[in-house]
């Protein structure tokens, strides 16, 4: 009995140990938009993302009001479009689909499977990357297009040609190791 | 012994369900979003400004007076008096502009600077800026012509407070001076004034993300030159993607708030108002 109690508490206090995870709260994420004869681009350096090695997890969110497109009047339309007072975050939950092999300092090819959810709706996605092992810690780099249809976001306009609702977003992150109990 | 047994299980798997981290605002606080949408309501200027290597170009018309009646097919057919400008944001807080208005040449340059902002938690709960418009008129005829450099400027200071009380509503107000150093006398006896003092009034209110109706009205406090009026104008906003449209009645002709405050003379609520429209159109640098 006293054993089983020993084995409780140690189990208590040592579990959250063991897991093997990777935070940054300064990642780069950028969306690139299309308008016959113009491209214009947003960008945010505040990407939070937990990795976590031994549930092949990946938790990552962005605060919306914090994308800058240079333009200011710009970048209110665009909280406006996202409605960013009542949806703030875009964020994607979801399982790390390929194995990491931390002994290998190359990129290796990443495939996450998950739900990504903006503007209060979600959908569930597959997105493709590389994570990096490296001396300050994993680097996430990754790519994918995110319709705006499929989360309800009507394109915005300029003057009467509509935004396409097809945008690019690009993520970088440098996630470093991290204990749960930091 | 069950019990415990199951206890244990449960920590063991438990403790490798991975919760989702909280989410946390990157921006806790911080300045009010649009307050107004744009730098002027009609021809008064807001609290707003152009963000830092922002550049805004504005242009203005209005129209002769819809009493013209069908005959001047209501001030449309008269001629048009347009200002065009270009105003570019320093830093956040401080936006420069020129502009040229076709009614007497008038060439003015102008500053603005934000002194506070409004924050979203309220602890400061107005915006506060400061703004300067110095004019000259390069009219070339007979009237001006022996006018020296000096004689031709003009002036425009303001001091304007405004919040943003709901996400529909906006208010403004702005102690106010313009002075002209030189006024002309269009009747013997009556001598106009170089210098008034009028407290600007401006609002607005937002019927969706796009769409507001807006108002300003500009009282002269004091002496007043014969013969003018309280400037009043009222707009229809849309807001289009990178433009902001705004069509208006004004009583006056002018654009400036020095020439709107002391060289109005036709009353708006006497039903002597002309149709105008401003193009804001906002280009990141």
């Amino acid at each position: 009995m006293k054993k089983l109690f020993t084995l409780l508490i140690a189990l208590v206090l040592f579990s959250p140990l063991q897991a093997q995870s990777f935070f940054a709260e300064d990642g780069e994420a950028v969306f690139i938009s299309k308008v016959p004869l113009h491209t214009f681009e947003g960008s945010s350096q505040n990407l939070v993302g937990l990795i976590n090695l031994d549930e092949n997890i990946l938790d990552f969110y962005l605060d919306l009001e914090t994308l800058d497109t240079g333009n200011g009047k710009r970048d209110r339309d665009m909280k406006l479009t996202l409605e960013t007072e009542e949806f703030p975050f875009a964020e994607f939950y979801g399982t790390l689909v390929s194995p990491v092999d931390l002994n290998n300092s190359e990129p290796q090819p990443a495939l996450a499977k998950g739900t990504f959810k903006i503007h209060g709706e979600q959908q569930e996605v597959e997105i493709e990357g590389t994570l990096q092992p490296t001396s300050e810690g994993l680097l996430l780099k990754a790519n994918w297009i995110l319709n705006l249809n499929d989360y309800d976001i009507e394109p915005p306009s300029l003057l009467i040609i509509k935004v396409d609702e097809n945008q690019e977003i690009n993520i970088e992150i440098l996630l470093k190791p991290y204990s749960e109990d930091q | 012994m069950r019990f415990i047994t199951s206890i244990i299980f449960l920590l063991v798997f438990s403790s490798s369900i991975f919760a989702q981290m909280q989410r946390q605002r990157a921006v806790k606080d911080g300045p009010v979003d649009d307050i107004f949408r744009i730098g002027s309501l009609i021809g008064m200027s807001t609290v707003v400004n152009l963000e830092a290597r922002n550049l805004n170009s504005l242009i203005t018309h209005n129209f002769g007076l819809v009493s013209s009646g069908i005959e001047e097919f209501y001030g449309l057919d008269q001629n048009a008096a347009v200002r065009l400008g270009f105003d570019y944001g320093v830093t956040d807080k401080l936006t420069i502009g020129i502009g040229r208005t076709s009614v007497e040449d008038n060439v003015d340059f102008r500053a603005k600077y934000i002194v506070l902002e409004q924050l979203k938690s309220d602890k400061m709960p107005v915006q506060v800026a400061i703004k300067g418009d110095v004019g000259i008129n390069t009219q070339k005829n007979t009237q001006f012509d022996d006018f020296t450099f000096q004689e031709r400027l003009n002036y425009f200071a303001s001091l304007m407070v405004a919040r943003k009380i709901n996400k529909q509503i906006s208010l403004q107000i702005a102690p106010m001076i313009s002075h002209f150093n030189t006024v002309k006398i269009e009747q013997t006896g009556v001598v106009p004034e170089n210098t008034h003092y009028g407290i600007g009034l401006g609002g607005r209110y937002a019927f969706d993300e796009r769409k507001a109706i807006t108002f300003e009205y500009l009282p002269v406090i004091g002496d007043r030159s014969p013969g003018t009026k309280n400037h009043f104008a009222i707009s229809y906003e849309i807001e289009t993607g990178g433009h902001v449209f705004q069509m208006f009645f004004m009583s006056g002709k002018w654009f400036t708030e020095q020439h709107l405050l002391a060289r109005t003379n036709t009353d708006f609520f006497a039903g002597d108002f002309r149709l105008g429209f401003n193009i804001n159109r906002v280009f990141g640098l």
